[in-house]
């Protein structure tokens, strides 16, 4: 059996942020992720949804190696990655790639298309100048931009294009696995559909692994294949997509689902936006056997977890 | 490259006419100064007109005869040559310490950045006039002491300008891309911060210019600076205060030169960094 | 709050040592003593002698702390240019003349600026407004001792309605006091303008002018609070840059202060008075640093604790 393109086995993250006030400096310890599990299979497309703040991007770089984890481990085609170092790391970048959310930000304004395509050819030295501006600008095709944007500079392209920039830049290097942090957030709804297309296109043409994160549920759903919610730095509920979206156990998850706005007018109701202390009050509680009392991941049905209080 | 950003800029420059001018006001007295032997009758230093000393403009001595008897138009443009050379020697070896150290600084950030902050302190708290004048005093002046003088000075504000810049990009995603693609950090620095710092390096090498020429000046008014016979327009307004209640033109020509070259430069650089980066306008 | 002000207070003191080590070396590192010079002949023997009688055989370090001992019980030694007083004496003889006319001309220059800079930024793109920034751009390009040069042409030689130089009549102090005011005036007429036009485009102001408010009391009440940030951080250059210029004003104006004694103990390798005037110098730049800084803090209620931007 082959293994997962990517892997994370109990990932955590704290920050020590520095403390206001005082005569000496102190740093107070902020929990960002707790002991997240995720496994990515080869050519699937798997969501992290939930809020800002709720340690989904975070838990992207991580799996990016661009934030150390404090604790767990990564593994990359089933090779731990987690503590090597940057010499290591720089043959596996090539496999793993990323795009983000602002696609202005992500592209260097002083740079021409053509040389943004073509830097992570130029930065692992793969082929002649003349080769690598030639793959950058058929790569730039396939994304759907013309040839004739290479000389252009990222400022004088739409939000749109600018994301084919970024996807055609992260996909030059034929990664297996790239992390897509929120990268139709900022987009309108029409290029935002455009923009899943031709992720989903390039998923199917290259056999990529994608992990997507969103806040975004109808986007989620309509790409991946399957689904983790995170809330608060925690993985609350993990299952297919479709489960998710038709059997959601856990009340954040629910709460999330009631966000999403209904079309029609007479199905629109008041929405309740739960505190919390509410969810907390809320985890479903499960008769089982080694009750603990703390919540804790469990499989409800099979590939559906659900973090719940065993009793 | 007219799509390029500092296409752009070239065309919100073009838009400023004081600047445009004040930059074409340079651009002739740094053609005086580069061609001065073809411009002048005679050298800087050529003693001669002695029976016609400290005379007044006349046709054929534009800015009339100094009291040692030597062309006074000759001493005014190869003074430029002087004032030019310090100015644009000094601004250079200003950006050649300020960008890495910025650099390093902005990237770092953390104990890099605070020693360089530190180093930046120390020199704010220490006026460079001042500093300069002992430095100066100390070591007898001279041509090359002077650049050198001017540039320890002069890199603090190149310094502090690349560091805001590189601080700014970053925090922008194309650095994290390039991170995640396996750059190292000199490889972000080179292709991407310094590029993406080009206007505060230029602004900041165009500023240093007229503090060089400044600090010469004073420099040389006080006797510390360039010795003579090279002609210095600080030291001509020197010796121009001594006759300029008969002699005027001794200490008008001098100090129009030295407040006209200065002027322009400013302006200049004043246009250029409210073209290159429109947000820094007014500072 | 109090670990900011403790930080910047250790941060200072550190740079001020530095310096002073700096300069000491500097001083004793160069070659060449008081009395090496080609005025003062004098021999080896004797030489040697003068140089044990003001400790200048010493290791540096041990002469550094005595040095320093001496300062801080106000201890400065006695100036070579005039061995019958103290530098301590000669201070206190040379700083009346520069209080006065620095303070006059801070002050005077100082409001005069601020008005100048409200004038122009609320009739921008007039005449006034055109009037002050090229009075600033003058006043902040060109060396203060070719303004003074200017001021001396206009004013005592082709009008002839002022003296040139000298201290003894009152209305000798008018040139070197608006040679003074040059740099206050010009950054506080550029930074006041750039401030409060900042401040008037807020929605704020507008809000305060639906109101129906003044325009006058918009400006002295509310615009000139809020455009009082920007103005305290220019304190900190202008103050340098006037006490810079204070050495060319008085040498130039032949007034008997501390600037004039600056250029004469340097070119006099006076060690003492030149190793006080600096220390001094520098210290009153520490303290203005910190009061900028403290004030900065104090004015700003969001300022980011613990660091500058």
């Amino acid at each position: 059996m082959t293994p997962p393109a990517l892997e994370l086995r109990a990932l955590s993250k704290t920050f020590r942020l520095p403390q206001r006030g005082g005569l000496l400096p102190r740093t107070v310890a902020h929990h960002a992720v707790t002991e997240v599990s995720l496994t990515l299979p080869q050519n699937a497309i798997l969501g992290l949804v939930g809020e800002s703040g709720s340690g989904k991007t975070t838990t992207g770089m991580m799996a990016m190696r661009l934030i150390q984890p404090t604790a767990g481990q990564i593994l990359l085609d089933g090779s731990d990655i987690t503590n090597l170092d940057a010499a290591a790391m720089k043959p596996l970048r090539c496999k793993m790639q990323v795009v983000f959310q602002d696609s202005y930000s992500a592209l260097d304004p002083m740079m021409t298309l053509c040389q943004i395509v073509a830097e992570p050819l130029h930065i692992h030295a793969i082929g002649t100048p003349s080769e690598q501006t030639e793959q950058a600008l058929a790569m730039m095709e396939r994304v759907g931009l013309h040839r004739s944007y290479g000389a252009r500079y990222p400022h004088e392209l739409s939000g749109g294009q600018r994301q084919r920039v970024a996807i055609a830049r992260a996909l030059i290097l034929r990664p297996s696995v790239l992390v897509a942090d929120e990268p139709t957030s900022a987009l309108d709804v029409s290029v935002k559909a455009q923009i899943i297309n031709l992720l989903l296109d390039l998923q199917a043409e290259m056999g990529l692994s994608i992990l997507f994160i969103s806040h975004d549920l109808s986007v989620v759903r309509s790409l991946t294949d399957s689904v983790a919610v995170m809330w608060g730095g925690r993985i609350v509920e993990q299952a297919a997509t479709e489960t998710i979206f038709a059997d959601a156990r856990h009340p954040y998850t629910r709460g999330l689902l009631d966000a999403i706005p209904v079309l029609n007018p007479r199905e629109r109701r008041q929405r309740q936006f739960l505190t919390s202390a509410q969810i907390q009050a809320q985890i479903p509680r499960i008769a089982g056997r080694g009750a603990t009392n703390k919540p804790q991941l469990v499989e409800v049905a099979p590939g559906h977890l659900v973090e719940a209080i065993l009793q | 490259m007219t799509g390029s950003p500092l296409y752009f800029a070239l065309r919100r420059f073009a838009d400023n006419k004081a600047a445009v001018v004040c930059g074409l006001i340079l651009l002739t007295i740094i053609a005086m100064a580069i061609f001065a032997p073809l411009i002048t009758q005679t050298g800087y230093e050529d003693q001669d007109f002695l029976t016609a000393a400290l005379s007044f403009p006349s046709a054929a001595h534009l800015m009339g005869i100094d009291d040692l008897g030597r062309d006074f138009f000759a001493r005014i443009v190869y003074g430029a040559r002087i004032s030019l050379t310090i100015g644009f020697a000094a601004a250079l070896f200003s950006v050649l310490i300020g960008i890495p150290l910025g650099a390093i600084s902005g990237y770092y950030g953390g104990l890099a950045d605070w020693f360089v902050m530190r180093l930046i302190e120390l020199f704010s708290v220490v006026p460079p006039l001042l500093a300069a004048m002992l430095l100066g005093a100390l070591t007898g002046g001279g041509f090359v002491t002077i650049v050198l003088i001017a540039a320890l000075f002069g890199w603090v504000q190149v310094c502090l300008l690349v560091r805001a810049q590189v601080k700014a990009t970053r925090e922008k995603e194309f650095i994290r891309a390039a991170q995640a693609l396996g750059a190292t950090p000199g490889y972000i620095i080179r292709r991407h911060l310094i590029p993406n710092a080009v206007s505060p390096i230029i602004v900041g090498f165009v500023l240093a210019i007229p503090l060089a020429m400044m600090l010469e000046a004073s420099l040389s008014f006080l006797g510390i600076g360039v010795p003579p016979p090279m002609p210095s327009w600080g030291q001509m307004i020197n010796v121009g205060m001594n006759f300029m209640y008969f002699y005027w033109h001794m200490a008008v020509f001098p100090t129009a030169a030295l407040a006209i070259t200065v002027l322009a430069t400013t302006l200049f650089g004043d246009g250029l960094r409210d073209a290159l980066d429109p947000t820094l306008k007014g500072r | 709050m109090i670990r900011y002000i403790l930080g910047r207070l250790i941060s200072v003191a550190l740079t001020f040592t530095v310096v002073s080590v700096i300069v000491f070396l500097m001083m004793h590192a160069v070659p060449g003593g008081p009395f090496d010079g080609n005025d003062m002949p004098v021999n080896d023997a004797v030489k040697a002698k003068l140089n044990a009688s003001l400790g200048l055989d010493r290791p540096l370090h041990i002469q550094y702390f005595k040095y320093m001992w001496g300062v801080l019980h106000f201890d400065f030694g006695v100036p070579f240019q005039s061995p019958g007083e103290t530098v301590l004496q000669l201070l206190a003889r040379a700083w009346p003349p520069s209080l006065i006319l620095g303070g006059s001309g801070v002050l005077i220059g100082t409001s005069l600026g601020i008005l100048l800079g409200i004038a122009a930024a609320q009739r921008r793109n007039t005449w006034v407004d055109y009037l002050a920034s090229a009075f600033a751009t003058l006043g902040l390009t060109i060396p203060v001792f070719v303004i003074s040069m200017m001021l001396i042409m206009v004013f005592a030689v082709w009008l002839r309605v002022l003296p040139a130089a000298g201290w003894d009549r009152p209305h000798s102090w008018i040139l070197p006091i608006a040679a003074y005011a040059a740099i206050p005036m010009a950054t506080y007429a550029r930074y006041t303008r750039s401030a409060v036009l900042d401040v008037l485009n807020k929605p704020f102001v507008t809000v305060l002018r639906a109101k129906g408010i003044s325009e006058r009391r918009i400006i002295f009440q509310h615009v000139l609070r809020n455009a009082a940030l920007p103005m305290i951080t220019v304190f900190l250059p202008m103050f340098i840059g006037t006490a810079t210029g204070s050495i060319f004003v008085e040498s130039m104006f032949r007034v008997p202060g501390l600037g004039a004694y600056f250029v004469s103990s340097i070119n006099l390798r006076d060690y003492p008075l030149e190793m006080a005037l600096i220390l001094m110098i520098t210290f009153m730049f520490c303290i203005a640093y910190l009061i900028s800084d403290i004030l900065y803090a104090l004015v700003n209620p969001r300022i980011r604790v613990g660091g500058r931007q």
